[in-house]
């Protein structure tokens, strides 16, 4: 069980001197009072138009080294089933939650055990085997594909966010860089999207995308004018053997670009959600760097994210593939991540590997209680969501991506048949749960990869 | 999708493996035998072909059609895998037809000399001009110096993966996610905001005001062209000062400011890619051309400094002078210096830019504290100033034999290193120390020295809550010798290493010795598991113990070439036995980070020649440095030739 967290309020301290220097700090300490202030006057300038039809959302958590299998699956199917052991702390979101089995993903059946599983989790595609040249994801991963739809809509388009940095160096051993295991949402074929990995920096990207200073908007739109220019004149210089990055640098440039003229034009949506990004929810500077609390915070960002439709679309990764993160910190573990998924059916190991298991989804629960906390019209925003929860590979002993452990949770505004265990024939594609999720997200699509059809019985 | 041309794309082929060549040079020498085109396939037919054939193709390798040394061309990376494997002794597997130790090793060097031809002959050939992003650190690094304060500017960026040769300025994994524009774009604006705040900072950067003399717009182009110069790395035209100065002219339209709108145009610099990129000049398609004189200031100090050039590189380029190798060893000397003050502690030097970035990677140490955490189980009283003496152990020791040209070899063993006060302790080790990592001299009883003596490699080669001889093993084979095992295989549970429910330890040398039973597990963990128990009188944070729960501990073992040792020291004498390899290996790495992208079979033609020098040399570090900077990947680029 995981020790009693601290009360966040304990460890909030005042801004210090050393946090304005850091640098974002400075940017954002001042612009509070203007910020409130214009959020109180839009906020009643729109209500005219705010509707009931509130869009659709989409997440996914990666969980790295698999589940201690015995202890997953339910052992009912249909509607009358009971949750594993695994999975008890979802008891209450029961209703809200869709149990699948019997998905795997063939694209990451061969490579290595983990890289080829953690980049190609929501591509289900086979990456190429490499150390850094030829990096290719082979795809794009499906919560781009909604993001791709729904971008236009929001502020920003999708929230990667994550807890590890980028794992240093490159696997000598099996061949591949550990920028694979590093990242699940690849908006292109050689495109892994890098992730935030602070909480507070995430709030502050929220607030910057939600509330812009009017003051240097009009600046800003001339000084990112310069910068296009002199990237136009570069690629041009360079010659046609790299234009790739320059390119991506320019779509970078551009994608703030059309953020600013969308806010100076005064907004782009018609539909406005009840609650406004508010300031005191932001996470402090000087937080302790501990895993469990920084999880959470990362949860928090997310439902705020959500609840205040600055995105629709958000990834998270618990950790990175072959994590070897200490779970000390759970009473009655004593080893690493990575080491302990290694079971080889020892007794103690399978234990404390369970345990860890729980950990996780407890952590998936606390954020779907919390999406389920927050009202939004008829339903809250957890009615309106989809909140997939997964690894790339099984049992972390073998490695395999048979029968992968894939939960569901939210009905994605009415249109996911929640409340199920659903098993399927051996091996069907988990593309094709993807594709269902994109078809109920609106993405106008479906079909995803490698998938053959929409998974029969996940749709009302 | 990116295409890229077969010519190309066979380079590429070749740079990931070539690597593993492994033997020295001087292995090629005429004074040893060389095997015949039909004893080659002779020592394939009696060793290789009853698993690699056309039928099995064991590992996807079939060795059925080769008849001669021409053959090699057409699969450079499979041999130089066979050269590592044969040469390491894991293949052939434990049980079938071994060769003679002799022949073994014939076999390697006709592999190696017959790569070396095929790759060498037609000389060295320089790689792509470099384009890429600076990376984090390079990126903090030079927003300090561009504007002379000392913040760490890069903080918020996202941290970049590693590609190549495992350093995380590899261009190829240097990518651009959406959020970068934005990233930059705020990292920008306060960075510059808290250099204008202190007058002495902000009289640097906006050399002239408006007066009677000049008008704000002339002024802004005088600030203009000193700071875009120094951003851009290289002269400015007339254009671009133009350019920027419009820009300025826009934003004191709007609001009547001077140093505001001077500072809006500076902010627009910074987020430019001409700042943001490290980039060259395409040479003409197949031409080798040297790289510009600034071009070189730039590969200079992003490899030494991880920094934009100072002024003295920017003047030598100005005066054209970085074509000259006996100004570039001068600089090369200048760019290593690290000063001691007079409590013998090492100043904040430019050079520990690249230690840190450098051996952090190379080592893997950066994973302490990340990746890697020690269970509080095994490791009570590890803190904060442990885990920072741990972790500057090896940047300045590495930093020392830069800066004082001491010999590589005090990789593998020394008699002295660097210590704080918590790792002294820790240690043992005498003498006066505080917070700071301070130079001490080792005696024989403190059974350090040597990266192998480090805390933080033997940490982050062990599990969070006890040691591990495979990991050490594999560190020493992978990090050392540059000759990573291979994964094992799929369908074999990994070794059970955990000690037994009633908590008997013993068994764990017991247990890999019934997992070596396993030919198909004994061709690497015959080498891994010896390595690594010859360091197992240190704990998972490098602690010295005689043993371990209650029982005494055995460091001894024997390698598959029949070489018997036991604890570190011997392990130590065994690899200076390798220095050739151990040499090779630290020069591919040090090559590869200098470029900033994968090796090509083409550089490992010049990791040949540099460690020719080196040998020659008493392997001195600074000549490793100078012989890199000398070399034509270093000094040359080349836009590939268009293929058809």
């Amino acid at each position: 069980m995981a020790r009693c967290l601290p009360q966040l309020s304990h460890w909030r301290h005042p801004l210090t001197r050393r946090s304005l220097l850091r640098g974002t700090g400075a940017a954002l300490a001042l612009p509070w009072l203007e910020a409130m202030r214009s959020t109180k006057t839009r906020a009643s300038e729109k209500d005219d138009h705010s509707s009931s039809d509130a869009p659709t959302r989409m997440a996914a958590l990666f969980v790295p080294n698999g589940v201690r299998q015995d202890q997953w699956t339910p052992e009912k199917t249909g509607r009358d089933y009971e949750l594993s052991p695994t999975l008890q702390s979802l008891e209450k979101l029961k209703d809200q939650l869709l149990v699948l089995t019997n998905l795997w993903n063939q694209g990451s059946k061969i490579g290595d055990g983990h890289y080829v599983k953690t980049s190609g989790f929501l591509t289900c595609t086979t990456i190429n085997k490499s150390l850094g040249i030829d990096l290719n994801c082979n795809g794009l991963s499906m919560d781009q594909v909604a993001a791709n739809h729904s971008g236009k809509e929001t502020p920003i388009p999708s929230l990667e966010l994550g807890i590890d940095p980028v794992t240093t160096g490159v696997d000598t051993n099996v061949g591949y860089t550990r920028v694979y295991g590093s990242h699940i949402a690849w908006s292109g074929p050689t495109s892994p999207l890098a992730r935030e990995l602070n909480p507070r920096m995430v709030f502050e990207r929220l607030f910057r995308a939600s509330h812009p200073k009017k003051a240097t908007l009009k600046r800003d739109r001339l000084l990112l004018d310069r910068v296009l220019t002199d990237a136009q004149e570069l690629k041009l210089k360079l010659g046609s053997s790299d234009r790739q990055r320059m390119d991506e640098y320019l779509q970078s440039v551009r994608s703030i670009e059309k953020r600013l003229q969308n806010q100076q034009a005064g907004g782009i949506k018609n539909w406005r959600p009840l609650v406004e990004l508010n300031p005191k929810d932001r996470p402090e500077d000087d937080a302790p760097d501990q895993y469990p609390e920084k999880v959470q915070l990362m949860l928090d960002m997310i439902a705020l994210a959500f609840q205040t439709d600055t995105t629709r679309v958000c990834t998270f990764m618990f950790g990175n593939a072959v994590s070897g993160r200490n779970f000390s910190f759970l009473e009655g573990v004593t080893g690493g991540h990575h080491d302990t998924s290694h079971h080889q059916n020892n007794e103690d190991k399978l234990r404390q590997y369970q345990l860890i298991n729980m950990w996780h989804i407890e952590q998936y629960a606390y954020l779907l209680e919390k999406l389920a906390r927050m009202q939004e019209h008829e339903g809250t925003v957890l009615d309106n969501s989809m909140i997939l929860y997964g690894s790339g590979l099984r049992d972390g002993n073998s490695h395999n991506p048979h029968n992968l452990p894939i939960l569901v949770a939210g009905s994605g505004g009415g249109k996911i048949a929640t409340g199920q265990h659903l098993q399927y024939g051996r091996d069907t594609p988990l593309a094709n749960l993807y594709a269902g999720m994109l078809s109920a997200f609106g993405a106008k699509t479906s079909t995803f990869a490698d998938s053959t059809e929409i998974l029969p019985g996940m749709l009302t | 999708m990116r295409s890229r041309s077969p010519k190309f794309a066979s380079t590429i082929l070749l740079a990931t493996l070539v690597g593993m060549i492994t033997q020295p040079q001087s292995a090629r020498a005429d004074e040893d035998a060389v095997m015949s085109d039909a004893a080659v396939v002779a020592f394939l037919r009696d060793h290789c072909l009853e698993c690699h054939n056309a039928q099995e193709a064991e590992s996807g390798l079939d060795l059925s059609t080769f008849s001669q040394a021409a053959d090699v061309r057409n699969s450079v990376t499979a041999w130089a895998k066979i050269a590592a494997r044969v040469g390491e002794r894991q293949m052939p597997p434990v049980g079938s037809s071994m060769p003679e130790t002799e022949t073994r090793a014939q076999f390697v060097r006709w592999i190696h000399n017959t790569l070396s031809k095929q790759l060498c002959d037609d000389g060295i050939t320089a790689g792509q001009p470099v384009i890429r992003r600076m990376n984090r650190t390079e990126y903090a690094n030079t927003v300090r110096d561009l504007l002379g304060i000392p913040i760490n500017a890069g903080h918020a960026l996202p941290n970049d993966g590693a590609g190549g040769e495992g350093f995380d300025n590899a261009a190829e994994t240097l990518f651009i996610s959406p959020i970068y524009a934005e990233k930059y774009l705020q990292a920008a604006k306060s960075a510059i905001g808290h250099a204008l705040k202190d007058p002495a900072d902000r009289k640097r950067i906006i050399v002239a005001s408006p007066n009677e003399e000049r008008t704000p717009n002339q002024a802004a182009r005088l600030v203009l062209s000193n700071f875009l110069s120094r951003a851009f790395r290289r002269p400015v035209s007339g254009s671009e000062i133009d350019e920027y100065a419009a820009l300025f002219d826009q934003a004191f339209a709007v609001d009547d400011s001077y140093d505001s709108a001077v500072e809006f145009a500076l902010v627009a610099a910074m987020v430019s890619p001409k700042f943001i990129f490290l980039y060259e000049q395409p040479s003409k398609p197949g031409e080798q051309t040297l790289v510009s004189h600034h071009e070189m200031a730039s590969r200079l100090s992003y490899f030494l400094w991880a920094s934009m050039p100072d002024q003295e590189l920017m003047q030598l380029a100005d005066q054209e002078k970085l074509h000259d190798v006996d100004v570039l060893t001068t600089q090369v000397k200048r760019m290593l210096r690290s000063e001691v003050d007079s409590r013998g502690l090492r100043r904040d030097s430019k050079v520990r830019g690249f230690a840190s970035s450098f051996i952090e990677q190379w080592l893997g140490t950066r994973a302490l504290g990340r990746e890697f955490k020690p269970d509080t189980s095994v490791a009570p009283r590890y803190d904060s100033e442990l885990e920072g003496g741990m972790k500057y152990e090896p940047i300045f020791f590495f930093e020392d034999l830069l800066s004082d040209n001491r010999s590589l070899l005090n990789l593998i063993d020394s008699d002295f290193t660097y210590v704080n006060r918590r790792l002294a302790s820790h240690y043992g080790v005498r003498g006066e120390f505080r917070e700071q990592p301070k130079r001490v001299e080792l005696k024989k009883s403190d059974r350090r020295g040597g990266l192998l003596g480090m805390g933080a490699v033997l940490a982050v080669s062990s599990l969070p809550h006890r040691t591990s001889p495979v990991l050490r093993g594999k560190w020493i084979l992978d990090t050392m010798l540059g000759t990573p095992p291979p994964p094992p295989p799929a369908d074999v549970p990994a070794l059970n290493e955990a000690p037994s429910a009633s908590g008997e330890f013993t068994s764990l040398r017991k247990q890999m010795e019934a997992h070596r039973s396993d030919p198909q597990c004994a061709s690497c963990h015959n080498m891994m598991d010896p390595l690594g128990f010859g360091l197992e009188n240190y704990d998972v944070l490098g602690s010295y113990r005689t043993q371990n729960r209650g029982k005494p501990i055995d460091t001894s073992g024997t390698l598959p070439d029949g070489t018997q040792f036991d604890g570190s020291d011997e392990l130590k004498l065994w690899l200076l036995k390798r220095k050739d390899q151990f040499v090779r290996n630290l020069t591919r790495k040090i090559l590869g980070y200098s470029l900033g992208r994968s090796l090509t079979g083409e550089d490992s033609c010049a990791i040949d020649s540099i460690v020719e020098t080196l040998a020659k040399d008493n392997y001195h570090t600074q000549t490793l440095i100078v012989e890199i900077v000398k070399s034509v990947p270093f000094r040359y680029k080349q836009v590939a030739p268009p293929t058809n």
